[in-house]
């Protein structure tokens, strides 16, 4: 078979000649021969050099003289990667009107694959994995324990939805409020901030158990992280800015603590995104109507718009879950019976439902704070309605949801 | 299965990696039914007094190390094989762009920088090739040795590296080191190989072999030469390494390439 042909032109090595070479080779079977026409004799020196350490030899040496110089390679044996070689042109994704590229898009015809090796690595969504990589071991590799259909919009929702906590509300408008309408909006703003830690750790301890190949839910999962870091961020901020302090209580620890301690995906997205951060979203609504001035209800009006994310997260995942093995709706009940059991407490803490109270009273005046307290007791009994139709939109059944919803904590979250 | 029954292989620590190639080597010798341990020395002058007095069966040597163990023994020893890069060594001379030559003896008003005085490739041998066209070390204006990590035979690259640097910074008018290692400097980007140019390339050699003594049972050395041959660079558990090893296919190897570096060194010896 005759020799290819390339022509090197005044190309040399660490000059782009090795990529010219390197281009060639890969298109030639091993034991094929490349001529290669160099100008200068130095190139021509270097190349039996270059092609040894690459696994190629130099078969011949030719000096045409104001011709240049002709090597000839014979291409190694042995694959420059470890891998199926990539496929050529795919279909890309598709570009959406306004030239928007959304992740749910990526996949193609393939799908999300239903289960993928525990030990396989860092490969993005359409490569071709190199074999040889360190093994890795990831507990969460089977979509449906995993999945929720929307997963990838709801994290190009969040990417769309980013705020800032130190800009975008106007904090100067809570200087000043009256001492017992701060002090009460001190104490609630605590009591969020804490929660929010919980709300923080949770999908961040399931982070990095989760398989990379199911890079849908590392994004979802990485922007309710960032989500709850700056509501965390929001709520410290507010509950300062009026110059009193808070109490993070011990019984909000406490239940909390409980939610920490759930290892099972599923089981966490219902006690967190279902029950906890439903309950929140009533929480968050009540606060922003109540709230004395302008920078506590762009926080809260913030912060639901978030938490609406994580709970249709939550709802749907579990959805999925349930849809897929019935089985796991005892074992979701138990879950929430679980914690349950290592709660002590039998309310919200008073000085939380004096704090609301005083909210929505605006101020300590005996007819306003009637209508406060009323206001606190329509606030448990929507949140209470609202866990138990979100229950239901999840996939449990009447008496499950109420079961799940009897069991939630008193703490909210 | 006792360490006693093991082969033991001696090998230069010349970078931590060797740890690395080594760990992976003797994985690889195990699965195949052959026990292979490893001993790791600082330098090859050790090594070879190891394969010598039998401390270990087999010695990973270079050829300068190979060509002294078998002027010790006196005797030819057995060569159980080599790397593919080991086979059709070269040593460059490069000069600075424009500077090249056409015959050797134009370097004989130049200055000249060599690599360290025990490395084959870098120093040794060099000299012999040039004396063998017609120029003689004592002809040379000035040689300028870099004599860094003695005793590992050039194995670390860094007194090539420094003759690339002396020449293109003009302390030198012509540098020696090995074919594959320039190709490397000019690919990996070093901006010292980027001025330069080769202008001497000299008749290729054998490098690093398997050295055991004669009376090193022959079947056994049959057995371990035909696990290590098998070895394969696209197996996923071994590429990384034999990357690191610098290998692709390991070759039988035998004592055809190492005629002019022995004839160097007992030129050298005598000159001593």
């Amino acid at each position: 078979m005759n020799p290819h042909r390339l022509d090197a032109e005044l190309l040399e090595l660490g000059g782009g000649l090795e990529v010219l070479l390197q281009a060639t080779l890969v298109g030639i079977k091993p034991d094929q021969q490349v001529d290669v026409t160099v100008l200068s004799r130095g190139t021509a020196l270097e190349l039996p050099g270059w092609a040894r350490l690459h696994g190629h030899e130099v078969v011949d040496e030719l000096d045409r003289g104001a011709g240049g110089y002709v090597v000839r390679l014979r291409r190694g044996h042995g694959e420059r990667v470890l891998a199926d070689g990539v496929a050529g042109h795919h279909d890309p994704p598709p570009i959406r009107p306004g030239g928007e590229l959304h992740s749910s898009d990526l996949r193609g015809n393939g799908g999300v694959p239903e289960m993928v090796p525990r030990d396989v690595g860092f490969v993005p969504i359409g490569a071709v994995a190199e074999k040889g990589a360190p093994q890795f071991d990831w507990r969460l590799h089977r979509r449906d324990t995993i999945w929720a259909p929307e997963v990838a919009d709801l994290a190009e929702q969040a990417s769309g939805e980013q705020w800032d906590a130190s800009r975008d509300i106007p904090w100067e408008t809570a200087r000043d409020l009256p001492e017992h309408i701060e002090r009460a909006v001190a104490q609630v703003m605590t009591f969020i901030a804490q929660n929010e830690y919980a709300a923080l750790y949770v999908p961040a301890g399931f982070l990095p158990q989760m398989h990379p190949s199911y890079a849908e839910l590392l994004l979802w999962l990485s922007s309710h992280i960032y989500d709850e870091a700056r509501h965390i961020e929001v709520f410290t901020k507010r509950a300062l800015i009026g110059g009193y302090q808070g109490y993070a209580l011990a019984s909000t620890e406490l239940s909390l603590h409980s939610l920490l301690a759930e290892h099972d995906f599923t089981a966490a997205a219902l006690l967190l995104n279902v029950l906890g951060e439903g309950t929140f979203l009533d929480l968050l609504r009540f606060i922003e109507r109540y709230a004395p001035d302008a920078a506590t209800a762009a926080a809260a009006r913030l912060a639901h718009r978030d938490e609406r994310r994580h709970v249709h997260f939550g709802i749907s995942h579990v959805r999925h879950v349930l849809a897929n093995n019935p089985e796991q709706r005892a074992m979701l009940v138990h879950s929430a019976e679980q914690r349950a059991a290592k709660l002590t407490e039998m309310s919200l803490s008073p000085l939380l439902t004096e704090g609301l109270m005083i909210l929505a009273a605006g101020s300590l005046r005996p007819r306003a704070l009637s209508e406060g307290a009323d206001a606190v007791r329509a606030l448990m009994q929507t949140m209470e309605r609202n866990r138990i139709r979100r229950l239901r939109s999840a996939g449990f059944d009447e008496i499950e949801a109420h079961l799940i919803s009897d069991l939630h904590t008193p703490n909210l979250m | 299965m006792s360490p006693t029954s093991e082969i033991t292989v001696g090998a230069v620590a010349y970078h931590p990696r060797v740890v690395t190639v080594w760990e992976s080597f003797r994985d690889y010798f195990r699965d195949r039914g052959i026990p292979t341990d490893y001993i790791l020395y600082s330098n090859y002058e050790r090594l070879v007094q190891a394969v010598l007095e039998s401390s270990v069966d087999i010695g990973w040597n270079t050829n300068t190390a190979f060509v002294a163990l078998e002027r010790q023994l006196g005797d030819e020893a057995q060569i159980l094989g080599m790397r593919d890069i080991d086979a059709e060594f070269a040593t460059v001379i490069v000069t600075r762009r424009g500077e090249t030559f056409d015959r050797v003896q134009e370097l004989a008003d130049r200055r000249l920088a060599l690599g360290s005085r025990d490395s084959g490739h870098a120093a040794i041998l060099p000299l012999y090739y040039l004396e063998e066209q017609g120029l003689r070390a004592e002809s040379i204006r000035k040689i300028i040795r870099f004599d860094t990590d003695i005793g590992k035979h050039g194995d670390t690259g860094d007194s090539e590296m420094r003759v690339v640097q002396a020449v293109a910074e003009g302390e030198a008018d012509a540098g020696a080191l090995g074919d594959a290692t320039w190709a490397r400097f000019r690919t990996e980007g070093l901006p010292a190989a980027a001025e330069l140019e080769v202008s001497w390339r000299s008749p290729t050699y054998y490098h690093c072999n398997f050295t055991a003594l004669p009376s090193f049972d022959l079947e056994l050395a049959a057995r371990w030469q035909a696990a290590l041959l098998a070895m394969n660079y696209d197996d996923p558990s071994m590429r990384q390494a034999m990357t690191l090893e610098g290998v692709r296919n390991w070759l039988s190897g035998n004592r055809s390439g190492y005629k002019s570096l022995a004839a160097a060194m007992e030129r050298e010896s005598a000159a001593v």
